[in-house]
Order: C-alpha cells, then sequence, then structure tokens
C-alpha cells in the first residue's frame, strides 16, 4: 500500500513538476522577453538621454563662441551624461552587433570628450579654437547620427521580443491549464482507488475485532493481499489464533490450577498422613495424567517408599530403600528443580522399582521443609506422551503444600499429645484438690466416725450387761443404727474422693449443696459458726455433682477458714434470668484488694501455709467447663462472697 | 588695458563678496584643468559627495576652464574654493587675496611637485641649446611647471626670448595634452607638472621609454586648495578639519584612493615663495600679471 501511496503520489508530483517545469520554462522565457523589451525600452531611455545629451552639448558648441561661462558646467555636465548613458548602454547589451556599435559609440563618446576637454582648455589662437570646435562638433554630429541607427535597430528588436513575449505567456496558459485538468482528473482517480483498497480490508479487521471480542477467538478473516494491510490482517490472523492458543492454555491452566487448588485445599485439613498419602498419589496422578504416583519419605537415612499409593502396591516397593546421599546427588546438580526423566529411565535412583512396575518416564518432584529435602513425590508413565516442564510446575506446587500438610500432620499429632497429657495433669490437679478437701475434713470425719463408733462401743459395754434378750435387741439396734451411720459417713467420704470422668447428669442443685452441706455441718459443733441456708428446692441443672460438691466444699472450707471460731455462713440459690446464682457468703476477714485479682490463679494462696493455691483455680476451670463463671466480692474484715453461676440447663459441657 | 581689466576684477569681486557673504545653496569649488576635464570631474565626484555629506550643504565641483581665465571664472562664478595650481594659487592670493587652506600629498608622500622639461628620444635633444628652432608646447602661461620653469630656465642661462628661441609653440591647456603633443610629434620639447607625467607613465610604461625628461624643477607646492578671502571662518575651519581627518575616515579613504591622493595636510602662503622666485627670474610681475592671444 505504501508503494501504491509513493508511486500515485510519484505520478502526481511527476506531472505537477512537468506542468510547473514547462510553466517555468516558458515564464522563464517571457520573462526573460519581457525583460529584453524593458531593457530596449530603458535602452531607448537611455539613448534619448544620450541624444538630448549630445544635442545639448552641440547646440552650445554651436551658439557660443570660444569664451565660456556659465555654459561650461552646462556642457560638462551633459557630456559626462553622455558618458554615462552610454557605457550603460554598453553594460545591458550582448548581441554582438549592438554590442559594437555601442563601443564604437562609447568610442565616439571618448573622442568627443577628449575634443572638447582639448577645445574648453586650449588656450590658442582663435582660428585653432575654430579648428578644434569644429572638429568637437563633428564627432559630436556623428556621435548623434549613431545613436539614431541604433534607435532603428532597438524598435526592430523591441517588436520582436513582444511578440515573442506574448507568445511564451499563451503557450504558460495553455500548459498551466492541462497540467490543471489532468492533475485533477488524475487526482480523484487515485483517491478513489486509494479509498477502496483501504477501506476493504479495514472493514474486514474491524468485523474480526468484533468477533473475537465477541468471544470467538481463532476467528481469521479471509483478505488476502501482498501489501501492508495484507501484512496487518497475515498479523491479525496470526494473533488471533495465537490469542486462541493461549486462551486454550489458560484454560488448561485455571483447570490444572482448579485441581491442584481443590486437591491442596484438602491437605490442609487432613491430620491423618495416610490420608495425605492417599490424596497426593492420586491427585497428582490425576493432574498430571500419569499411571503412577507414590511419596518416597526420608526415614533416618533412607527414603522409603509410603502407602497408600497409586499404580504401585505396598509388595512391589517392599525393601526399596533410597539412600539420602545417593538423592543429594541428584538433588544437588539439577539445582534443586525437579528430575525429569523421558526415556532413559536406567540413570533413575529408583531404576530397580521402575523395572519392575514398567516405568516409561519418570518425573522426581523434592518434598523440602525448610532447607532439608523430606520427600519424593515419584509421577511415572505419563498416560499421553513424555512429561513436560509444564507438568513439573503443578506438582512442584503440590509437593510444597505436600510438605506443609504432612508438617501439619506432626504438629496435629503432637497436639493432640500434648492435649491428653495437658487433660491428664489437670485431672490429677482436680483429685489433688479432692484430696485436699478431704483432708481438710479428715478430723471432722474422724470425729464423725468417733462419735457412732462410742455409741457403738457404749452400747456393746451395755449389752454386755443386759440380762433380757429384750435389752440386748435393743442395744443391738442402737449399735446398728450408729455403724450404718458410720457406714455413711465413709460412703460418702470414699464417694467424693473416687477419681471420675466427668459425668453431666441432670440433678438437684439442692441435694448437692446439703450433701456438701452435711460434710461441713460437723466443723460447727466445735466453734460458733452458724450456717444459714435459703436453697430454693427444685433448682434443677445439668453438671456432674461429684465436681459441683467439690467446688462447694472448696468454697465452704475457704469461708470457714476465713471465719475462724465464729460467724455465719449464708447460703442461698436463686434462679435470675436463667441462670442459677448460688451465693456462698462469710462473714470471715475478707480478702484484699491487692489480692483479690490473683485468688483464681493457681497456687495463689492467703493460707500462708496452710492451703495449696489449687482448690480455687480449679473451681474456677471445673465451673467453666459447666459454661458457667464464679464472682467474687469482698471487703476486708467484712466478708466475702462468692457467687456461682450456673446455666440452668447445661447440655454441652466444655471439654476439659 | 591692464588697469581696465583689475579695475573690473576687483569690483566684480567685491560685487561677489557682497552677495557671496555666507554659503549659499551650495558650495562651489573650481578645478584647474590639469588633465581631461571629464575625467578629472569623475575624480572628483566621489569627493564632492563626501564633502557634501560631511559639510551639511551641496558641494559641487566646477571647471576653471582655460588658465587666461581662471581668475575671471573664479570671481564670475562666485566660487567659494577652488584646487589651484602652483603658479594659479600665486596668482589668486595676489589678485584675490584667497586663503590656502589645505595642499594634498601624493600618494609617494610627497607635498609638492616639480616641473618636467622633456622631448622626445627620437628628437635628439639633449640641453636647452638643442631647442632652439625647435617646436614647444606649454600648458599654459599661468602654470609653474607648465610654463614658468622653463621661461624661467631659459632667461637663466640667456637663450632669448620665446618667440624668437622656438620654431612654433602651443599652449595645451592641460598637462597631459602637452605630454600627448610631444609624444604625438606635434611638438618636440614639451614643459608639464612631473605628477601628471608620473602617473601617466605609471599607467603606460611604455610613456617613460618614449620621453627624455631633460631638466627638473626645484620642488614647488602642489595642487592646493585655497578659500576666497570673504568665506565665513566657521564654514573655512570646519572645511579644514574635515579634509586633515578624511584619510582617519575609512569612507573618505576610499574617496582619496579615487582621486590618488594620501591624504591633506595644512598649507601656508610662505611654500608658494620658491614660485614667487620663478616668476621673478621669468620676469614676470605677480601684481599686474595678464595676458591674451
Amino acid at each position: 500500500m505504501r508503494n501504491k501511496i509513493i508511486f500515485s503520489l510519484l505520478i502526481l508530483f511527476i506531472l505537477f513538476l512537468a506542468g510547473s517545469g514547462l510553466t517555468m520554462l516558458y515564464l522563464y522565457n517571457t520573462t526573460s522577453n519581457l525583460q529584453s523589451v524593458i531593457d530596449l525600452h530603458r535602452v531607448e531611455i537611455i539613448r534619448q538621454d544620450l541624444v538630448i545629451s549630445a544635442q545639448t552639448v552641440q547646440s552650445h558648441l554651436y551658439s557660443f563662441g570660444t569664451a565660456f561661462g556659465k555654459e561650461l558646467d552646462v556642457i560638462v555636465e551633459n557630456v559626462i551624461d553622455l558618458d554615462n548613458s552610454a557605457r550603460r548602454c554598453l553594460q545591458c547589451h550582448h548581441n554582438e552587433e549592438i554590442t559594437q556599435r555601442l563601443e564604437e559609440v562609447v568610442s565616439l563618446v571618448e573622442q568627443y570628450q577628449d575634443a572638447l576637454s582639448y577645445l574648453i582648455t586650449t588656450s590658442a589662437n582663435k582660428e585653432r579654437i575654430e579648428r578644434l570646435r569644429m572638429v568637437a562638433i563633428g564627432i559630436g554630429t556623428t556621435v548623434l547620427s549613431k545613436a539614431q541607427e541604433m534607435a532603428i535597430i532597438a524598435g526592430q528588436k523591441l517588436n520582436e521580443k513582444t511578440y515573442m513575449s506574448l507568445q511564451e505567456i499563451n503557450n504558460s496558459r495553455v500548459i498551466l491549464l492541462i497540467t490543471l485538468v489532468l492533475s485533477f482528473f488524475i487526482a480523484i482517480a487515485i483517491a478513489v482507488t486509494m479509498t477502496r483498497q483501504i477501506t476493504e480490508p479495514i472493514y474486514e479487521l474491524v468485523d474480526a475485532t468484533r468477533r473475537i471480542q465477541g468471544g470467538d477467538l481463532g476467528y481469521t478473516t479471509h483478505y488476502r493481499g501482498k501489501d501492508e494491510f495484507g501484512e496487518l490482517i497475515d498479523s491479525f490472523n496470526e494473533m488471533s489464533l495465537s490469542l486462541d492458543e493461549s486462551n486454550r492454555k489458560i484454560m488448561r491452566n485455571l483447570n490444572s490450577l482448579s485441581n491442584l487448588y481443590s486437591m491442596t485445599l484438602g491437605f490442609h485439613s487432613l491430620t491423618d498422613v495416610s490420608e495425605i498419602y492417599r490424596e497426593l498419589s492420586y491427585g497428582a496422578a490425576d493432574l498430571v495424567g500419569a499411571e503412577q504416583c507414590g511419596l518416597l519419605l526420608l526415614d533416618g537415612d533412607h527414603f522409603v517408599h509410603v502407602h497408600p499409593a497409586v499404580g504401585v502396591d505396598r509388595f512391589t516397593t517392599e525393601g526399596l530403600v533410597i539412600p539420602k546421599n545417593k538423592v543429594l546427588d541428584m538433588y544437588v546438580p539439577q539445582n534443586r528443580r525437579a528430575l525429569v526423566i523421558n526415556g532413559n529411565i536406567s540413570s533413575s535412583p529408583t531404576a530397580e522399582l521402575d523395572r519392575k512396575v514398567n516405568t516409561r518416564n519418570l518425573i522426581f518432584v523434592w518434598v523440602r521443609q525448610k532447607a532439608d529435602i523430606v520427600g519424593i513425590i515419584r509421577v511415572a508413565n505419563k498416560k499421553s506422551g513424555e512429561f513436560t516442564p509444564e507438568d513439573v510446575h503443578p506438582l512442584a506446587i503440590l509437593a510444597n503444600n505436600v510438605s506443609v500438610a504432612l508438617e501439619n500432620a506432626k504438629l496435629y499429632d503432637d497436639l493432640r499429645r500434648q492435649m491428653q497429657q495437658l487433660k491428664d495433669a489437670q485431672e490429677q490437679l482436680i483429685q489433688a484438690a479432692k484430696l485436699v478437701a478431704i483432708g481438710e475434713l479428715a478430723s471432722n470425719v474422724a470425729h464423725e466416725l468417733n462419735n457412732p463408733l462410742t455409741s457403738v462401743l457404749g452400747y456393746a459395754e451395755l449389752m454386755k450387761e443386759e440380762k433380757d434378750i429384750e435389752g440386748m435387741l435393743g442395744d443391738l439396734d442402737v449399735i446398728e443404727k450408729e455403724c450404718l451411720r458410720a457406714k455413711d459417713i465413709i460412703r460418702q467420704l470414699l464417694e467424693f474422693s473416687r477419681k471420675r470422668e466427668l459425668k453431666i447428669v441432670n440433678t438437684s442443685l439442692a441435694d448437692i449443696l446439703r450433701e456438701s452441706i452435711d460434710l461441713i455441718r460437723i466443723q460447727t459443733r466445735n466453734n460458733r459458726i452458724k450456717i444459714e441456708e435459703d436453697i430454693e428446692p427444685s433448682t434443677s441443672i445439668m453438671a456432674d455433682p461429684n465436681q459441683l460438691k467439690q467446688v462447694f466444699l472448696n468454697l465452704f472450707n475457704n469461708a470457714f477458714h476465713a471465719m475462724g471460731d465464729s460467724g455465719t455462713l449464708s447460703i442461698s440459690v436463686r434462679t435470675i434470668d436463667g441462670s442459677v446464682h448460688t451465693k456462698i457468703a462469710d462473714t470471715g476477714k475478707g480478702i484484699s484488694e491487692e489480692h483479690l485479682p490473683r485468688i483464681f490463679e493457681p497456687f495463689f494462696s492467703t493460707k500462708q501455709d496452710k492451703g495449696t493455691g489449687i482448690g480455687l483455680s480449679v473451681s474456677y476451670k471445673i465451673i467453666q467447663s459447666h459454661n458457667g463463671r464464679i464472682e467474687v466480692e469482698s471487703k476486708e474484715n467484712v466478708g466475702t462472697t462468692f457467687t456461682v453461676i450456673l446455666p440452668s440447663n447445661v447440655t454441652e459441657p466444655m471439654p476439659s | 588695458m591692464k588697469k581696465l581689466l583689475t579695475l573690473l576684477l576687483a569690483l566684480s569681486m567685491l560685487l561677489a563678496g557682497s552677495t557671496r557673504a555666507l554659503a549659499e545653496e551650495e558650495f562651489l569649488i573650481g578645478l584647474i584643468p590639469e588633465e581631461n576635464i571629464f575625467k578629472q570631474m569623475k575624480k572628483h565626484k566621489p569627493f564632492a559627495d563626501y564633502m557634501t555629506k560631511q559639510l551639511g550643504m551641496p558641494v559641487r565641483f566646477t571647471i576653471l576652464s582655460r588658465y587666461p581665465h581662471i581668475i575671471t571664472r573664479f570671481v564670475e562664478r562666485g566660487m567659494d574654493a577652488a584646487i589651484f595650481g602652483t603658479f594659479t594659487a600665486v596668482l589668486a592670493q595676489e589678485s584675490l587675496g584667497v586663503k590656502p587652506l589645505t595642499r594634498s600629498v601624493s600618494l609617494d608622500g610627497s607635498t609638492t611637485t616639480n616641473g618636467y622639461v622633456f622631448t622626445r628620444k627620437d628628437t635628439g635633444i639633449k640641453d636647452i641649446n638643442g631647442m632652439r628652432g625647435k617646436k614647444v608646447a606649454f600648458v599654459d602661461q599661468v602654470t609653474a611647471t607648465g610654463y614658468l620653469y622653463l621661461i624661467s630656465l631659459m632667461n637663466e642661462r640667456g637663450v632669448g626670448n620665446v618667440d624668437d628661441f622656438f620654431k612654433e609653440r602651443y599652449y595645451t591647456g592641460s598637462h597631459d595634452s602637452t605630454i600627448y603633443t610631444v609624444l604625438s610629434g606635434k611638438a618636440d620639447v614639451g614643459v608639464a607638472k612631473s605628477r601628471i607625467m608620473d602617473e601617466l607613465s605609471r599607467k603606460d610604461p611604455l610613456l617613460s621609454e618614449e620621453l627624455d625628461i631633460l631638466y627638473k624643477s626645484d620642488n614647488l607646492p602642489d595642487n592646493t586648495l585655497c578659500v576666497r578671502k570673504d568665506l565665513p571662518e566657521e564654514l573655512a575651519e570646519r572645511l579644514k578639519r574635515i579634509l586633515l581627518n578624511m584619510h582617519k575616515d575609512p569612507e573618505g579613504q576610499k574617496v582619496l584612493e579615487v582621486m590618488e591622493v594620501k591624504q591633506f595636510v595644512i598649507a601656508g602662503t610662505s611654500e608658494f615663495e620658491p614660485v614667487r622666485s620663478m616668476a621673478r627670474k621669468a620676469g614676470i610681475n605677480l601684481k599686474d600679471f595678464n595676458y591674451d592671444y
């Protein structure tokens, strides 16, 4: 197209150039002729000046004598003008004839000047002066005669040049007109042709662009040309095909990435390594379209094939180990990139296995954790052809995810183990706290057992002295009753001290509180502590009665300890807004503001060497596990109130 | 006759002085016809233009025509100044009281000129005695170098008066005409200004081969610009300054080149003493000098 445009413009340019050249030539000739005409007119003017000057001088020479006055200046000026005119004429003309004639005139003028100068300056007698005057007049007459001859020649030339100029002007007009008309039609023809040739491919391109925009990737136009538009269309078609190919590739990659994403997403939730092995094997094989896939993990100084795997069973891989050094020998030279073997399987580090399972080609992708290689993903026998670098990339991503998944699984395992240990420790702590509570009850229990035992001993002594059977039976009844009472005390103690699993049941809070109060009531016999109860009898909650009893006993013990020998322990139960509030208030010495925020911390105690500091912290955790909370208010030397708030119906206790 | 002429001259000078007390619309300078007057006018045209520009008033040159009429024409044409020859300057000083202002320095650095008495080599004339009975060409009777020198030389040698000594005599009117008259054979002996002959010889080297210079006068003051005696002092002074500084001005230098003059220097009356002495030897009374044909 460019060539066409250049060619067209060149034609126009040449046409204009030719027309302009011819016109210029004619104009040049015309102006030259006109210049000649003007020059001839000038010559005529000069000639007339020359004639006038000569005639003036001549008239002076005729009219005046030999003495000169003012007229001398007139003569001198006119002769100088005459000389100037003649010389100016000589400068203008190049025609040989004219030049020759002018040279004659100039020469005559010089002679005229000499004669006049001689006449004007010579001092001689009148005859001689007269002779000199006649000589000057003679030369002057010749000058005038020559000037007249030149006028005739100049007139002829003037006519000739004028005619030629008019002819040239006509020619210029015709050429200019032809050039303009021709240029106009050629320009129209070029414009129409060029417009058609330019717009056709442009419309094609616009149509193709719209189709591609509409999703028809790979669409190609049918315009075929050998110009720039042809090249542009070819490039456009190539671009369209390339776009289509790129789009397909992107879709493939998106699909692959989607699969990869789905697969890797699953990895993050897997905590069982077997599951990870399975997911990896099946996923990777599916991802690259391979027949075999498995994972080799570092175990000591060797890599061992783990299962489940795809295309390889446990029997085949049994005994197959790859020394770590051998792997590193490949890993390092590969510059940590995956090892791809297409064809030459003998160089494979799993050559033994490869022979057994007929491996054609394979990829080793390294699984790294931090700076160390911890595993190898072995993918073999691509279903369609050979492995390509495009297969390596998703596998490398997969390897990174496998690494993370394996690390996660290990961490999860460690966490689970630690949680179990924590749970065990907590149970032991609860048990210890329970035993502490029991220890604190021990003297009271002993005293409580002492009473029935004393009764039993007394009645046994009394029975020995009974005479009749009825009296003996009466004593035995008392002994039996007291023994049953002792048994019941021991049963309760055993019941409390037994190590139990958390067991949530629907239970009566009033019963739990009363049993707890019964266990501590014995302590009130030896002091002046008064227990006031205000318990709603029908309050039921979902709880582990044994653990709640431990909490209440702990709180009662603390209250007793705070009150010393006298005081009032108030126990009340109220249901407020779906929660059961159990208030245990004492009139003891209270807790200082300084200690109050720390009382639920493990091993924090204000009882000096009498406390372990685990009671309240364990109680707090027990209540937390029942989705409840403990609140405390205290004022020094006034008393402390603990409020145990539990949901009225505990359905899902938190795991301890 | 002479007294009447002197009276007329004095009267006309008086009239001229009264009518031209100050410069009128133009400053008119007269030229003595040293050579072809048209060539002289051409040569002085740039000078006139330059002076017009510098002086701020039109300056024009005019030819003083034949030597006998120089003094008359100076008065009649009401000239403000004139470039006089050696002898005419003395005459004008004596009769008109003109004041010498500046003198030109020739290209060779000389401010003076000499008179040459010369002949064609083919005449065989070797000295003044050989000139007896020959044809002589003078420039004019009022030229020191073109007439006076030879007359004073003849008086000094005692060879008799001009009319008896020479067979025929011409007054050519200009120095170059005198040289060409001798060269053309119309005359055998000529007397002319050395500067003109040197200039012609420079342009036409053959000339010196054909001519033989027999006598050369003492140095005489060359062409001198004299102003009329009643020219306003201020104008005369301005004119002098322009002329004296002309060679320092690039434009002025170009004009001087055309005129074949190096520069202008101050001129004084005392420098003309050799001319006066020459006139005395020639038996000419400068006060009453007049002549006619």
